[in-house]
């Protein structure tokens, strides 16, 4: 669907986005993770043809992005922003219009999406007289209008309430079963790892990272166990292919012990030691976070 | 194109329908004519001093109005003195007159020596006015010296006034309308001075406003910033043009209806004096009436060049005004600091204007009038003034062409200025990130 190759984008001649590579395939969620100022902005700039890069190309569908795609992309930037002195439908109007929708097709549309995030009171009011919670939904509402094909979301649920943030996340989630190829930025891993079919870390402008969310987790397992024991310490001896990294309490006062393996193929022998024991109540791989892959990356670099 | 017809569409609507442009509609020409006519009072009225001006008088000889002691001329209440000097100025000083005017020369045929003391307080107009009495009273002492007196000077006074008259093109002579083409050329000037300001500096701000309330990044990702720079220029015109088109109507609408209560009033005269009035002007002389020559006058203006010159350079000057003003709009983050960026943008429309005035009173198709109409950043304003005295058409296609050339050049250059300004946030920009912007696009 979107396919990014050797992208470079410069600002003051300074690099912003240093030659980045990406594929997103049709109808999946991709996230977009990266510190504060990495560059992800920068990049879902050019995807919506806000900005055009400096070198690389954006594909469409194997073509070439230009402008006759807008009609098929939705952009929410990070900073949002509506008319505080127009009315909530002829705002909508508008921005459906700007996307190229007939003025029938755009009303239609304008109406259903009311109904639906149940604003439809408030479809004469000025922006200005709207809460923020509200202003939130007609801001999302005038992203997905046009049922693009294509969505980018900048950090989608910064500024949301949990509420509304809970909504957006089943909008996406709807979104994507209707065949929309979706693209978000976020600090948020739990998001992250709930939505997301792949991702790509963006680190000083550079890709540090891509890849599912399974593969992504599993190359960074590293063969370590965390095993539950009754009682206050290891009950018997470590065999010679596993060393103890750490113990500590976990809750109801069994004692969690994290194990690693210096012979990867041994986790059924493990298993079996730890069975002999006795005394466990509890084992399970220790396969790391989003989270933990992030901050590990990030601080890498 | 059909982006631009969006935006415009909204612009124009959003703003038509606001409720200070209604008011602004109706209000404003009312505003503006009370605005003129206070002015006017003011300047011609409020200004004067009513206090009398006590003037002492010495003179060395006494030949003026030899047997007062006391006389007054206007606000001046003359006392013939002869105390010494100290003490005079003593007087002028504690304020028990307001000057001394003091006459030492022995030939009337000069005043090198004489001397007006003041403490100050006379102005520009009484000083003059006091000298004019002065040299009056010794104009008319040496006329009587030469045996004529007063009566005789008198009965040499000149009355009346010259009739004006212009060839018209049907070869017949009609009255000349010199002050009403002033009067034409500088309204329209002011009317495009102030329409560049006023909506000029609405599409400035409504480029703010967008940037400032970060909508501009959604609408970008939908149309060029080039074609939402244009629908707003072009939407703001549209909006100035109803207004335009607005008072227009509202003022033939409340002339024709002064012009039939007038009408009534007229009639209402009796027949006999009527006719009594109608034949008073001996044929072959314009009528006396104010009315009927000001309407002749008024019907012997080129009005088709003037309407053409008018659109003409009233468009190009907001075009080229408005997108350098919208190229700032998109640049600033806040209202304080987009002062630092119109002044000098503003200062050649202002110049423009003053120079307008001064062609208009003195010199239509003079030198200064010429180069400034040519000028692109002038000729809007300055063109306008000259429109009714008939410009040559030659002058005219060539300050337009050349309006043209700038306002395209202009409209490039802010567009790449624009493009850049409304995704830049943070710090304020300089003229120096203008030109980098430029460069960078």
């Amino acid at each position: 669907m979107i396919r990014v190759q050797n992208l470079y984008k410069y600002y003051e001649e300074v690099c912003i986005n240093d030659n980045i590579s990406l594929e997103i395939k049709e109808g999946s969620i991709f996230g977009l993770l990266g510190p504060n100022g990495a560059g992800k902005t920068t990049l879902m700039r050019m995807l919506s043809t806000v900005t055009t890069p400096d070198r690389g190309e954006i594909y469409f569908q194997d073509q070439l992005l230009s402008n006759k795609h807008i009609p098929f992309i939705g952009y929410m930037p990070e900073e949002r922003g509506l008319y505080r002195k127009m009315s909530v439908v002829d705002q909508l109007l508008y921005f459906a219009e700007l996307k190229g929708l007939k003025r029938s097709q755009a009303k239609e549309q304008v109406k259903y999406w009311l109904k639906r995030l149940e604003i439809i009171d408030w479809a004469e009011k000025k922006m200005e007289e709207l809460s923020k919670g509200m202003a939130q939904k007609i801001q999302f509402i005038s992203t997905i209008l046009h049922q693009p094909k294509f969505l980018i979301l900048d950090e989608p649920f910064s500024g949301f309430d949990p509420v509304n943030a809970d909504l957006v996340k089943d909008l996406i989630i709807e979104l994507k079963k209707q065949g929309t190829t979706i693209l978000f930025s976020t600090h948020r891993m739990d998001n992250v790892e709930e939505l997301c079919d792949r991702l790509a870390i963006i680190h000083k402008g550079k890709k540090v990272l891509d890849g599912s969310i399974h593969e992504v987790r599993r190359s960074y397992f590293n063969h370590e166990y965390d095993i539950l024991f009754n009682g206050n310490e290891i009950p018997s001896e470590l065999p010679t292919w596993a060393t103890l990294q750490k113990t500590s309490n976990s809750e109801f006062g069994y004692l969690k012990a994290r194990i690693h393996l210096t012979e990867p193929s041994k986790t059924q022998d493990l298993i079996s030691w730890a069975h002999e024991t006795h005394q466990m109540i509890g084992f399970q791989e220790n396969v790391p976070t989003m989270h933990q892959i992030f901050v590990d990356k990030v601080t890498q670099a | 194109m059909k982006n631009i017809l969006v935006i415009l569409k909204k612009e124009y609507l959003t703003r038509i329908k606001n409720k200070s442009f209604i008011i602004m509609t109706f209000v404003g020409p009312i505003l503006m004519v009370a605005f003129y006519a206070g002015a006017i009072y003011f300047a011609t009225q409020g200004a004067e001093d009513n206090r009398t001006q006590t003037i002492y008088f010495s003179s060395k000889r006494d030949y003026v109005r030899p047997s007062e002691s006391t006389f007054t001329f206007d606000k001046f209440l003359f006392i013939k003195t002869d105390q010494p000097r100290d003490t005079i100025l003593a007087s002028i000083k504690n304020e028990t007159a307001d000057a001394w005017l003091n006459i030492q020369d022995e030939d009337l045929r000069t005043l090198d020596s004489t001397e007006l003391i003041s403490n100050g307080a006379l102005s520009l107009s009484q000083n003059s006015a006091l000298e004019g009495f002065i040299k009056d009273e010794i104009r008319q002492k040496i006329l009587q010296n030469q045996g004529i007196n007063k009566a005789t000077l008198d009965s040499a006074e000149v009355l009346g006034g010259i009739n004006k008259l212009e060839v018209a093109d049907s070869g017949n002579t009609e009255s000349s309308a010199t002050g009403i083409k002033s009067g034409v050329g500088f309204a329209m000037a002011l009317i495009i001075y102030m329409f560049i300001f006023i909506y000029g500096s609405m599409v400035m701000r409504s480029a703010m406003e967008e940037k400032t309330n970060r909508i501009v990044e959604v609408i970008v990702s939908s149309v060029k910033p080039f074609e939402l720079m244009m629908g707003k220029i072009l939407g703001v015109a549209l909006v100035g043009l109803t207004q335009f088109l607005a008072w227009i109507i509202l003022s033939v609408a409340l002339i024709s209806g002064a012009s039939t209560v007038l009408k009534i009033g007229a009639n209402s005269i009796p027949a006999g004096m009527n006719t009594s009035t109608g034949m008073a002007p001996p044929a072959g002389l314009s009528a006396p009436s104010g009315g009927l020559e000001l309407i002749s006058q008024l019907n012997s203006l080129p009005y088709w060049e003037i309407g053409i010159i008018f659109i003409l350079f009233f468009l190009g000057g907001y075009l080229l005004y408005s997108s350098i003003f919208a190229a700032i709009g998109s640049a600033v983050n806040q209202d304080t600091d987009v002062q630092q960026f119109m002044m000098p943008v503003s200062l050649p429309l202002v110049f423009g204007f003053i120079i307008a005035q001064s062609v208009v009173f003195q010199a239509p198709h003079g030198k200064l009038a010429k180069i400034f109409s040519m000028i692109p950043l002038t000729s809007p304003v300055v063109m306008a003034v000259r429109a009714p005295f008939g410009v040559p058409i030659s002058e005219i296609i060539a300050s337009f062409l050349l309006l043209a050339l700038t306002f395209i050049l202009m409209v490039w250059l802010s567009a790449k200025i624009y493009r850049i300004g409304i995704l830049s946030y943070g710090k304020k920009p300089t003229w120096k990130d203008f030109v980098k912007w430029i460069r960078q696009s």
